[in-house]
């Protein structure tokens, strides 16, 4: 059809390529993805206590891994790190290898570059919680704790989560920059398929179609997790 | 002896600024247990700060608040307000319900979180103060389903539950239509009469003539004049409150 070319997807060599590269996306997804969740709320929790110091910490950290390309922070951990003396030198052959893996430079960079957007999505979520609310849980005797567990936080994570679905879903499609530094995730089992076959354009529709499934699924299930957190006058609720 | 006088609440000379404004400049005032007291004036009077002074939600510069046992002015931590705090109740103009959790939740969730009473119990209660505000039925409904007169009085059921000793009324019904306002007044006439302590700034002249016991007129961070309600409006004496009635009678 349209003169496309799928023969090659019948070799077991291809195949197992791609479903491992596929598998490797997952786990950088998924890895970094939590690490980023965490990275935020440490970071959002970090600024409820307002002390200038640790503002200052969060601010600079933000600026940062926020404001700086993941794929040039991937590269700085792979490559600079190791040019700058961060290296193991195996036991064995005597050969110095990177500190860090491909694998876990990306996935460093992804986490940081990830909770960087999180603390400001989750810092975002807990100033939205009304001024007003909070002096109703206070004269009604909550403390600072349990006015920010049982109040602030559930109502701040309502607000949040539609942030945190394009977080979520940008930080998937990001993982494939982790291919220049040769993480063997699918844009780089990719690659490696279309330089053999030279079937590019097949390649690529392909690789298209499963990152539309991906993170089409990841977007529904935070979709539905919006809506089932819902209440009545906000959001999604009616 | 913690207590100067014998009122349940005692305020003296409390002055407040926020930055350069002082808002409070040097109030004074005593409620009796069972008493309604009602404070108007002009808007920035200071009003609702002289209420948020008393349950300690804003700290004073200077003076001395005491409400019961408690000489709020020397409470450091939110958690040494505790016990203040389940003394006095609060009502707020914009309800501030908890959007997140039903009507009969907002009413059980401090009793249970915070007084650690048995959700059980709390539950009956709740359920009863539901009745009490007119609202049973409403027990599974959002804040976002029901109506601002509605969720005005889940907000007096909340703060009822507390079982309190006092209630602070902050302009309760400020944002409501004239008809849901009816509704919400006769809940507090109804608490006026079974002789809770009820402090309200309001701007319902009428009503506060009718269940207050005293009307205090504030201006310019001042409590200017001070009496029972038929001589307050019929005879005032300072001309500031003579201006003041003129303009909203």
């Amino acid at each position: 059809m349209f003169g496309l070319d799928y023969s090659w997807l019948g070799d077991p060599v291809y195949q197992r390529w791609l479903v491992d590269g596929v598998w490797v996306t997952l786990q950088l997804a998924l890895v970094s993805s939590l690490a980023a969740v965490a990275i935020g709320l440490v970071g959002a929790l970090g600024q409820t206590l307002r002390l200038w110091w640790l503002d200052a910490c969060i601010e600079l950290f933000v600026e940062i891994f926020r404001n700086t390309p993941p794929l040039l922070q991937m590269l700085f951990f792979y490559f600079t790190l190791t040019q700058i003396g961060f290296t193991v030198t195996d036991p064995v052959t005597g050969l110095q290898h990177p500190l860090l893996s491909a694998f876990v430079s990306a996935a460093i960079s992804l986490s940081l570059f990830g909770g960087a957007l999180c603390i400001e999505a989750f810092r975002s979520g807990l100033d939205a919680v009304p001024k007003a609310t909070l002096e109703a849980a206070r004269s009604l005797g909550y403390t600072r704790l349990g006015l920010f567990r049982r109040v602030q936080a559930p109502i701040a994570a309502r607000v949040c989560l539609p942030s945190l679905t394009n977080i979520l879903t940008n930080l998937f499609k990001t993982t494939s920059q982790a291919s220049v530094i040769t993480v063997p995730e699918l844009m780089y089992a990719a690659g490696q398929v279309y330089s053999d076959t030279f079937r590019t354009l097949e390649m690529m529709l392909m690789v298209l179609l499963v990152y539309v499934t991906l993170v089409s699924l990841l977007a529904w299930a935070l979709t539905l997790a919006e809506r089932l957190l819902a209440y009545p006058g906000y959001g999604k609720g009616f | 002896m913690t207590a100067r006088n014998q009122s349940l609440i005692e305020l003296d000379g409390i002055r407040k600024s926020f930055g350069g404004n002082e808002v409070l400049k040097g109030i004074s005032l005593n409620v009796a247990k069972g008493e309604a007291v009602c404070i108007i004036g002009p808007s920035g009077s200071g009003k609702s700060t002289i209420l948020r002074c008393i349950n300690g939600l804003i700290p004073i510069d200077e003076g001395f608040v005491r409400v019961g046992k408690h000489r709020v002015h020397e409470i450091r931590h939110e958690r040494g307000m505790r016990p203040l705090r389940r003394q006095v109740a609060m009502v707020f103009q914009q309800y501030n319900l908890f959007p997140h959790r039903t009507a009969l939740e907002n009413v059980m969730m401090a009793p249970v979180q915070v007084l650690k009473h048995d959700p059980g119990e709390v539950r009956e209660r709740a359920i009863a103060l539901m009745a009490k505000v007119r609202l049973a039925g409403k027990e599974s409904s959002y804040p976002g389903e029901l109506s601002g007169g509605q969720q005005q009085r889940v907000a007096i059921a909340r703060a009822l539950a507390m079982q309190p000793e006092i209630i602070l009324f902050d302009e309760v019904t400020a944002a409501l239509d004239p008809e849901t306002v009816k509704d919400v007044l006769t809940t507090i006439r109804e608490l006026v009469e079974e002789g809770m302590t009820c402090l309200l700034v309001t701007h319902e002249m009428r009503f506060a003539r009718e269940v207050a016991d005293r009307v205090c007129f504030t201006d310019h961070g001042l409590i200017v004049e001070s009496a029972p309600p038929a001589a307050l409006f019929d005879t005032p004496q300072d001309p500031r409150t003579r201006e003041f009635l003129s303009q909203v009678l």
